[in-house]
């Protein structure tokens, strides 16, 4: 037996919590908060490059990769398609640097264009801000017997912005903090 | 297509003086300014509320929804090998929207717009396309993201496949005999929807997650992404990302209609797969 009652209260609880707050960032703090992001960004490419460098001794990749996890949301993945392959196949970030500093390249380079798209930032129901970076990087892998494998990919990166506060000499200070997210990465077709 | 070069010549003008430097840098980036690289992006050159440098541009500046600007950004956003759309459907889409007395504007919030997914599942065994359809939700502080509908093939395959089935019933009567007949309703599994009542449709969202939890239904990856956009007073038009060479790339309007309003919901419906 249904209870009318309890659904109509249930129902007009449920429209009376749906109010909706606009996001408000000003276009100052909005500029403020792309800069950190895209020095997040600029961090990651750094650390893909050590990474995926064959002179850098095994200890220091695997240090820099526990860095380069530092700038990441827990759970975040690499989605990475292809011209040949339009599906995505999925990585953890994890996975994903490992994989690059395994490989048997003599010379990595990692390249960056210079274009760079920074999307609004949007409320996520808990709250925090949620962006999309799009980036384009160029991979060029060398052996020494003359192999090379080059791609040029866009890379769109999610970021999550969050206003936290820290303790300093007493005093609770503001600030907003950037974590990376989930890579969609894209084989892409230069003109 | 002049403009759009326009366009494109300013962009790279523009940047070159004013790039931000982030790390070693190649040339070559003229397909990369012109593609319209995120349905944000989309948003921003439809309405003009961003510079050419793809900055976010605000209420106090000139080129802020301005009539010229949104014209040659629009132009730049229709998928130009697409020989169905033609220059005469897009000028008279662009004199709609950017008309003097009633400009439309797309609105991220404002609802009336939905992705359309075909994700691959694995389904007992096999490999198959699930699409689900995506829209905009606000909760709480914000907003997300919901599955609002669902297609999956075999589901449609299972109700009222068998036409020859479409007159049987339970007779008036079978109440008097404690529905002793149902048995043979249920003898004849593929046609049993049709002793349901007359609005009876199958639900597919249920379905799906009844598959989806019993391990039936197994996500594996995206195969492909479409915008559906319903915000336009008598158009409806569809997003597309073109991965290609040149200019005319990234997500762009690869088919558009002129239809009134009162014609959105069969409309709807046929994206639906509800027809």
């Amino acid at each position: 037996m249904k209870n009318i009652k309890i659904f109509l209260s249930v129902a007009l609880a449920v429209i009376s919590t749906v109010a909706f707050a606009q996001p408000e960032i000003s276009p100052e703090r909005k500029q403020a908060i792309d800069s950190l992001a895209l020095e997040k960004v600029k961090d990651l490419g750094k650390y893909i490059s050590i990474i995926g460098n064959k002179e850098t001794p095994f200890s220091e990749a695997n240090r820099v990769i526990e860095r380069a996890l530092e700038l990441f949301a827990p759970g975040s993945q690499m989605g990475v398609s292809s011209l040949n392959r339009k599906e995505i196949k999925y990585y953890g970030i994890r996975e994903y640097l490992q994989r690059l500093m395994a490989l048997n390249y003599d010379r990595v380079n990692i390249e960056w264009f210079n274009v760079q798209y920074i999307s609004d930032l949007v409320r996520q129901p808990d709250g925090r801000y949620v962006g999309v970076i799009t980036i384009y990087q160029r991979f060029v892998g060398e052996s020494d017997d003359g192999l090379k494998y080059v791609d040029t990919t866009k890379k769109d990166i999610t970021v999550y912005v969050e206003r936290k506060q820290t303790q300093i000499h007493g005093r609770l200070i503001g600030f907003w903090d950037v974590l990376l997210g989930d890579i969609r990465v894209t084989e892409t077709k230069p003109g | 297509m002049k403009t759009a070069g326009a366009v494109i010549v300013l962009q790279l003008l523009f940047f070159s003086a004013f790039a931000q430097d982030i790390g070693k840098h190649l040339g070559d980036e003229n397909f990369m300014y012109a593609e319209t690289k995120q349905i944000n992006q989309f948003f921003r050159r439809f309405n003009s509320e961003e510079d050419l440098e793809g900055k976010r541009i605000y209420e106090n500046d000139p080129h802020y929804h301005n009539k010229e600007y949104r014209a040659k950004y629009i132009r730049m956003l229709f998928d130009n090998e697409n020989p169905d759309i033609s220059n005469q459907v897009k000028e008279e889409f662009i004199r709609d929207v950017t008309d003097d007395a009633h400009p439309e504007f797309l609105d991220y919030y404002g609802g009336r717009w939905f992705a359309e997914v075909d994700a691959k599942f694995n389904y007992k065994g096999e490999s198959r396309t699930v699409v689900l359809f995506l829209e905009l939700e606000k909760e709480d502080l914000g907003i997300k993201w919901v599955i609002n509908n669902v297609y999956f093939y075999p589901f449609s395959k299972m109700f009222f496949a068998d036409s020859s089935a479409m007159h049987k019933f339970l007779h008036p009567m079978s109440h008097e005999i404690d529905f002793m007949n149902l048995i043979k309703v249920f003898r004849e599994p593929n046609t049993v929807e049709y002793y349901f009542n007359e609005d009876f449709r199958p639900d597919f969202k249920t379905l799906f997650l009844y598959e989806v939890k019993q391990g039936d239904l197994v996500f594996e990856t995206i195969q492909n992404v479409t915008f559906h956009f319903f915000q336009i007073k008598d158009w409806y038009f569809q997003l597309k990302e073109f991965n290609r060479p040149g200019y005319n790339t990234g997500w762009l309007i690869s088919n558009i209609s002129k239809i009134p309003e009162d014609q959105k919901g069969m409309l709807l419906k046929y994206i639906y797969y509800e027809n």
